[in-house]
């Protein structure tokens, strides 16, 4: 409490009059534009129109005060961005969660999902399992080859090499999720088809691999960054004991930047479970939970994500909708808890390679 | 151990070493890619060289390889070959051995035991007959422990051989003699799907080869620290090309199927002048040629190829009004706390939030834009400023992540010198901070608008119209964005009709094509093609955004280097 009463007497003395009453009107201006905003007024757009004048006279009088307050406003805009997202989730998943209880999660026989009807059964099992199927695939495919592709960049692939590959490898992180859908639809879905007799053309087996492919460069891009963070002088070290290169690799630099290495697989799972379009395109979206449980090529098809952008648009509010805020909160929860993990790994990786420091 | 005296009688063993080794690897690699070609369609299973089929090809390679690792262990084992063994062949070794042991395992229990499941009659279940499921994963987990004991506990030459040996031998035999034939079908009972062997073989002489690949490399360097050392770096060389491969074959695809129909109607008429710019009606000068599928609509009467261009300048729309949003906010906020605040607590807390903020799958920015902005901003319907806003919000973390390195790494040296000649805070960041920071935003931006020019998710709900708009503007009213901008006395003061509109933007317009089911001009292109197209077009527009990031931060790096 003093220190906040230290900090705003601070504040008036080495804040200008002019540039404080600046900064408490356009305080009051936003708050009010937000507060309208939150209502649903169409008038909000007064009190940021007179926000808009405040910054032009302020920027002409007190620039810096004026750009100082700015700057925080633009700070306090992320965070809530933020907090309203997961606010307006858990909100609107909120009758979801009441009407269905522990079986919105965990519910083992039919029928999981009816929609339009507000009493009907609206169970996330089939989804979860939907998610958890291509996840695991996705990451078995992402994370060795992954690995090893880090390890192939980082440690042994000749400079010049490694001047294209890498930049390849982020032009290819950056190719659309819905291109490689379409691409898996038409060609990797047929071919299983037609080959393997699935009982309908998509399975979560054909869009796991897809979604592993998708996630890879991810996983090689922040590995690699990881391995390379990993010190000269601790490689020179081992390889001047007499150990071979890959000794060092296999024995100094994954150990060092192992936390990185993981980081990296984290964030290429969370990729892979967030991942929306091409598991729409590629999936059946019938909903069920396949027997046995690990069956990648039944007839049933949907995740969390998949059931989202296939039912959301026409959603006609109600239970249904606040069911698919609710797949939106574990969504978001899951991935949200695996970025954490990652970062809080990463950072404990980049202190012990930095040492005291 | 061999002394200086030994060297020649070890170049000589070296020689007869390298004389089996070399060959046999030669011919694992290239096992090793053909199973890799068959295995993606590019050679077929039942293509014959040599006078043999493929198959039997592969089988032959494999039981050479198979014997050869064998012979080779065993001779170096009782020390006919001379080599710098180790005690154990290694764990990793000893995991990847075993799991495929494991998979063999229970490939052979679910042949054998009969494992199958079947419908109970009268009620909803369905059980299994034969072994029950749970007992053969026991089984298969054992086989896998034994693999991986057979690799661990021996010597290293007989570790790392023999359990190799044995999955590569029985493998090449039974698919030389039977009945592991082209024909021959695989039904493990847990699931109704069947896997045959025209490509089940493939895909099984593809891993053992490369098994085979890396056990004969160590071999050929005589196990110990460098034979390991040679086997790992021609597996991971062979996997990352082989991934490198499958990634380069799906660009291949979009770019050979996609140009079919981006060149359908395109001419080159010289360099008179007359390609015109829709919208903009900009003559590009010197060029005359036609690319209708580029700057056509999907629909409408009289359009003779269907195209893209609502869809393009939906895109570009988008791109601007996501920028609109998350520059200004994301470089303020990253000024903010570089600049004005001490690094702590806060500063700790916004970094968490943004990354987790990055990580949010994109459908969930959608709900959110559903729910929130959608109401707000234009009466409950999907409209191209929610979107805009939505793909702002997306963009906002990177900008803010990026930005706030790049202010970071401007040194220190510069604030003070600026400081100690009188400048206030706030002008030496305007003049001294921002200018030195900026090539790292402009990358991070650039790299950023690559991945929100690609996203498709939310658009889905908070902007996709009509699959096939027969009018060249990007919203479904029909005008331009800037024409409809109007101004009156009463508030909102500012309204824009066309921003409250459903459009599209060329990642829903690939997706429509999957889901409409119907092409915009069946006697022009097919679904598929149509789609080919679309995803070849969207795919330049985002590797454009992409090759100038990755191109400028190499530029700018380069820069600062030399300074």
């Amino acid at each position: 409490m003093t220190d906040l009463q230290y900090r705003i007497r601070d504040y008036r003395q080495r804040t200008a009059p002019g540039a404080i009453a600046i900064h408490v009107l356009g305080a009051a201006l936003f708050v009010a534009a937000a507060g309208l905003f939150w209502r649903g007024s169409g008038l909000f757009g007064v009190p940021l129109l007179g926000m808009v004048g405040l910054t032009a006279v302020g920027w002409r009088t007190h620039q810096g005060e004026t750009a100082r307050g700015l700057t925080l406003l633009a700070a306090a805009l992320t965070v809530s961005v933020m907090l309203l997202i997961v606010g307006y989730l858990l909100v609107h998943a909120r009758d979801a969660f009441e009407h269905m209880g522990v079986e919105l999660l965990w519910m083992l026989e039919g029928p999981f999902w009816e929609p339009p009807s507000p009493e009907g059964n609206y169970s996330l099992t089939p989804l979860l399992v939907g998610t958890a199927l291509t996840t695991v695939i996705a990451t078995m495919v992402a994370a060795p080859i992954g690995i090893a592709g880090a390890v192939f960049l980082s440690e042994m692939a000749p400079e010049r090499v490694r001047v294209v590959v890498k930049p390849g490898v982020e032009l290819l992180a950056g190719i659309p999720s819905i291109t490689y859908g379409f691409v898996g639809l038409v060609l990797v879905n047929q071919y299983f088809y037609a080959q393997f007799q699935t009982p309908t053309i998509a399975s979560y087996f054909a869009a796991g691999l897809m979604i592993g492919l998708m996630s890879l460069p991810t996983v090689v891009s922040v590995a690699e960054d990881a391995l390379s963070a990993v010190p000269e002088s601790m490689k020179s070290g081992s390889l001047a004991m007499g150990s071979t290169e890959w000794q060092t690799t296999k024995s100094v630099t994954i150990p060092a930047a192992f936390s990185g290495v993981s980081a990296a697989v984290m964030l290429g799972v969370g990729r892979a479970m967030g991942e929306t379009m091409a598991a729409t395109v590629m999936l059946s979206h019938s909903k069920g939970i396949p027997v046995p449980f690990f069956d990648v090529f039944s007839r049933y098809g949907e995740t969390l994500t998949t059931v989202i952008a296939q039912e959301a648009p026409n959603a006609t509010g109600g239970m249904h909708e606040s069911a698919l805020f609710a797949a939106g909160v574990v969504l978001f929860v899951s991935v949200m808890s695996l970025s954490i993990g990652a970062q809080y790994v990463e950072w404990r990786m980049y202190r012990k390679l930095g040492g005291e420091s | 151990m061999s002394t200086i005296d030994d060297t020649g009688v070890v170049a000589g063993v070296a020689r007869l070493r390298n004389a089996t080794t070399l060959p046999t690897m030669a011919l694992s690699l290239l096992t090793v890619l053909m199973g890799w070609l068959v295995l993606f369609q590019q050679v077929g299973e039942t293509n014959e060289y040599l006078g043999l089929p493929i198959v039997e090809l592969f089988a032959i390679s494999v039981l050479v390889q198979g014997l050869a690792i064998g012979g080779l262990g065993v001779a170096s084992y009782v020390g006919a070959l001379q080599s710098t063994s180790d005690r154990t062949a290694g764990l990793f070794t000893g995991a990847f051995v075993g799991s495929l042991w494991a998979v063999v395992t229970a490939v052979l229990v679910t042949v054998v035991a009969g494992l199958r499941m079947v419908y109970w009659p009268g009620s909803s279940v369905w059980i299994f007959s034969g072994i029950p499921v749970p007992l053969g994963i026991l089984l298969s987990l054992l086989g896998g422990v034994v693999g991986f004991l057979a690799v661990v506990l021996p010597r290293e030459d007989l570790g790392a051989t023999l359990p190799v040996s044995a999955l590569l031998v029985p493998l090449g035999m039974f698919a030389l003699v039977g009945p592991l034939t082209v024909p021959w079908t695989y039904e493990p009972g847990w699931t109704t799907v069947v896997f045959p062997g025209s490509e089940v073989l493939p895909f099984a002489f593809f891993v053992t080869s490369l098994l085979g690949c890396w056990t004969l490399a160590k071999i050929s360097e005589g196990f110990g620290a460098t034979g390991r050392q040679r086997g790992a770096y021609y597996l991971i060389g062979v996997s990352v090309a082989a991934t490198l491969g499958v990634l380069g074959m799906l660009v291949y695809f979009i770019v050979d199927k996609g140009f079919a129909t981006l060149s359908t109607g395109a001419s080159f008429d010289g360099w008179g002048g007359r390609l015109v710019l829709p919208v903009v009606d900009w003559a590009v000068p010197w060029f005359d040629a036609n690319l209708p599928f580029v700057f056509n609509q999907p629909g409408g009467l009289f359009v003779d190829v269907p195209g893209v261009w609502p869809a393009i300048l939906g895109t570009i729309w988008l791109v601007i009004g996501a920028l609109v949003v998350a520059v200004p906010l994301g470089i303020g906020a990253a000024i903010f706390l570089t600049e004005y605040v001490e690094r702590g607590r806060i500063t700790q807390l916004v970094e968490v939030v943004t990354n987790g903020l990055w990580s949010t799958p994109s459908i969930v920015f959608g709900l959110f834009g559903m729910a929130f902005l959608m109401p707000r901003l234009s009466n409950g319907g999907r409209s191209m400023i929610v979107a805009q806003l939505v793909l702002g919000f997306m963009l906002l973390p990177l900008v803010l992540i990026t930005s706030r390195e790049a202010i970071i790494s401007v040194p220190d040296e510069y604030r003070d010198a600026s400081a100690a000649l009188g400048v206030s805070r706030w002008k030496t960041v305007r003049s001294v901070v921002l200018p030195a920071a900026m090539p790292g935003v402009i990358t991070g931006v650039i790299l950023g608008v690559g991945r929100i020019a690609g996203e498709t998710a939310p658009l889905l709900l908070v902007f996709g119209g009509q699959p096939y708009p027969s009018t060249k503007s990007p919203v479904s009213g029909g005008k331009g964005i800037l024409e409809s901008f109007s101004f009156s006395l009463q508030p909102p003061f500012i309204t824009n009709s066309a921003l409250t509109e459903r459009g599209t933007a060329l990642p829903f317009q690939l997706y429509t094509s999957i889901t409409a089911g119907s092409s915009p001009k069946p006697e022009v292109f097919s679904l598929s093609e149509f789609g080919w197209g679309t995803a070849l077009v969207l795919l330049l527009v985002v590797m454009g955004f992409f090759a100038i990031g990755v191109a400028s931060r190499l530029y700018f790096r380069r820069k600062l280097n030399y300074e």
